[in-house]
């Protein structure tokens, strides 16, 4: 793809982000590839989803899984509203994947609402896009929390 | 420290079938059991593999506030330390792991202790002179922990040096720390993979309770199990062959009459574990590259006895559990009466395939982490008791299952796989070290 526009990656961004503030992982999930996944690391610079433990590391399968656990009425940890407001910055169109995908960089706030509690939590995304059209989808999110080997408490949505 | 609760108080709150609400919300029966708990029984601190080389460390608590330092030092002994200077008192290393090259230094007034925690050097020496100082008093170096030993590179540490040595202590739940290493074509296993860390907000005893409260997973994980094996079911069967997470969710949903039959075993101070003969790990595929590697490192007849012996959960009472067939372990850290750390750590089979290795990460996320599909669920339920138990409508907790029905051998008590035998097992041992006899 030339001369990719960053307003428009911007946007997306926002979309993806706006989806996951409702939450609605239905509409969420159809941002991503067939063979997209998604990837929250337990270490800081942790280069390896498979040889070392993660918070989240999941591809299409699993987010169907946990979309339709998200709903289930008989999941005690889910009966709390969960609300987020994600808020992103510093997005950057780094490079390009040997396959072509657009990499881009952003900085996130999320505001968590669950369980009567408002939580905070911040990090590094990394997105990488597939050009189709006017439009993206979704082959890899990675998310860094500032803090990733911290005792973290129990959350059911993605960031 | 003294305390406000007398003997015949404390052992009033534990009876045959029920519990005092007192155990999981007064702060003062929590400081007892710091003391009393924590403070006697053999407490896992980490894996010798976590300090391979001289000078490495590995940090953590023994109670809920006193800090450790798990050390090697340079003729390969591994010392469990009080990270504490023996001048002013402050920690010496303060990151969970890492290497002192020489020796351990404060970073307050210089200090240097070796090690084994002997004190190396004070600066400026000469101001001690003739003041009554003596550099050779142990209470100026990093004190050793009471009784520190390993078995098989688990090395566990005590603050009483009345408990007895760490095998009689094990007793037969030895057999679940063996089978773990056994799977190993090497018979050695190794930390890999990293930790991942889970803030519980509520007292540290439900997640002991929960191992082997084979009445919850049917009812607390229904929703992940029915949302996998709904959507597996849409799958062809060849994407599914290839997924682990087909093999480790649904047998959470097992009925009743399967976890009745896994068993349940007890043993002293505390221990037990479910299955034995089979358990909801039993069905996981052997992997060919794997099998081969163990019946080379074993012999077909060993190899099976090995794989025959499957757990689920076996708590080694009241700091570390662990899942022999699944490889990984939970490390329990009390930090109030209402909030605790669990810390995962998983395990390389040494000798077998990376695959094992993946499996049992994915195991480790997939059911622990606090962002899984599992762990949340009964975190949930247990945050609910811990609120529901502020309410006065009763001050009791029951749990009568088969109550009268367990079978008490020479060294162990075994009963059906839905019973309460668990709980029998675990609040003996926490009435015995909680009134002081529990090593007389």
């Amino acid at each position: 793809m030339s001369n990719p526009d960053l307003k428009q990656i911007e946007q997306f961004l926002y979309r993806e982000a706006s989806l996951l503030d409702q939450p609605d992982l239905d509409q969420w999930m159809q941002l991503f590839t067939e063979d997209g996944s998604y990837w929250m690391p337990a270490m800081e610079g942790q280069s390896d989803p498979l040889n070392h433990i993660s918070h989240i590391y999941e591809d299409r399968v699993m987010m169907e899984i946990r979309r339709r656990n998200f709903v289930h009425p008989r999941s005690a940890s889910k009966e709390w509203p969960v609300r987020c407001s994600h808020l992103l910055g510093n997005i950057q169109l780094q490079n390009q994947t040997d396959s072509g995908d657009l990499v881009v960089t952003c900085n996130f706030h999320v505001i968590v609402w669950y369980r009567e509690e408002q939580r905070v939590y911040a990090g590094t995304c990394e997105h990488h896009l597939l050009a189709e059209g006017d439009d993206y989808r979704i082959r890899h999110k990675r998310v860094d929390l500032i803090n990733p080997e911290a005792a973290q408490r129990s959350m059911v949505i993605y960031l | 420290m003294t305390t406000l609760i007398s003997k015949e108080e404390v052992a009033s709150l534990v009876r045959p079938t029920r519990l005092h609400k007192r155990l999981y919300l007064d702060p003062d029966v929590f400081e007892l059991e710091m003391e009393r708990i924590w403070g006697q029984a053999w407490i896992f601190i980490g894996h010798e593999s976590q300090v391979p080389n001289p000078g490495d460390f590995f940090t953590t608590n023994i109670t809920h506030k006193i800090p450790v330092v798990m050390v090697r030092d340079k003729g390969d002994s591994v010392h469990v330390l009080h990270n504490r200077c023996g001048h002013k008192g402050a920690k010496l290393v303060e990151s969970r792991q890492g290497n002192v090259r020489g020796a351990f230094r404060c970073p307050y007034h210089g200090w240097t202790f070796r090690h084994d925690g002997g004190l190396l050097k004070v600066p400026n020496e000469s101001g001690y002179d003739s003041t009554g100082f003596d550099s050779s008093d142990p209470c100026y170096s990093m004190q050793s922990v009471a009784q520190v030993e390993s078995y098989r590179g688990f090395v566990f540490a005590t603050l009483s040096a009345e408990a007895p040595d760490l095998k009689t202590w094990l007793g037969g739940a030895i057999d679940c720390l063996d089978n773990l290493c056994d799977r190993a074509p090497e018979g050695e296993v190794e930390v890999a993979g990293g930790v991942l860390r889970y803030e519980h907000q509520c007292n540290w005893k439900f997640i002991l309770e929960n191992l082997n409260d084979t009445m919850h997973p049917m009812v607390v994980h229904q929703s992940v199990v029915q949302a996998a094996e709904d959507y597996i079911a849409t799958l062809p069967e060849s994407a599914v062959e290839q997924r682990s997470e087909a093999e480790i969710i649904p047998p959470f949903g097992s009925s009743y009459e399967k976890f009745e039959d896994s068993g349940i075993t007890g043993f002293r101070y505390g221990h037990h574990y479910d299955g034995g003969k089979t358990s909801i790990h039993a069905d996981y595929k052997v992997l060919p590259a794997y099998h081969d590697a163990m019946v080379k490192a074993y012999g077909e007849e060993r190899t099976r006895e090995i794989y025959a012996f499957n757990t689920h959960n076996t708590l080694y009472y009241p700091s570390l559990t662990i899942k022999s067939a699944v490889q990984n372990i939970r490390v329990v850290r009390p930090i109030a009466v209402d909030r605790f750390v669990v810390e995962t750590w998983s395990f390389r089979l040494k000798g077998a395939p990376d695959e094992m290795l993946q499996r049992t990460l994915l195991y480790s996320r997939l059911i622990n982490s606090s962002f899984g599909m599992v762990g949340p669920d009964d975190h949930e339920v247990y945050r609910r008791a811990q609120e529901g138990l502020e309410s006065n409508a009763s001050e009791w907790v029951e749990f009568h299952r088969q109550y009268g029905r367990d079978q008490v051998l020479e060294d162990r008590v075994i009963g059906g796989g839905t019973s309460d035998l668990d709980m029998r097992t675990q609040y003996k041992a926490w009435q015995e070290y909680m009134t002081g006899e529990v090593f007389q």
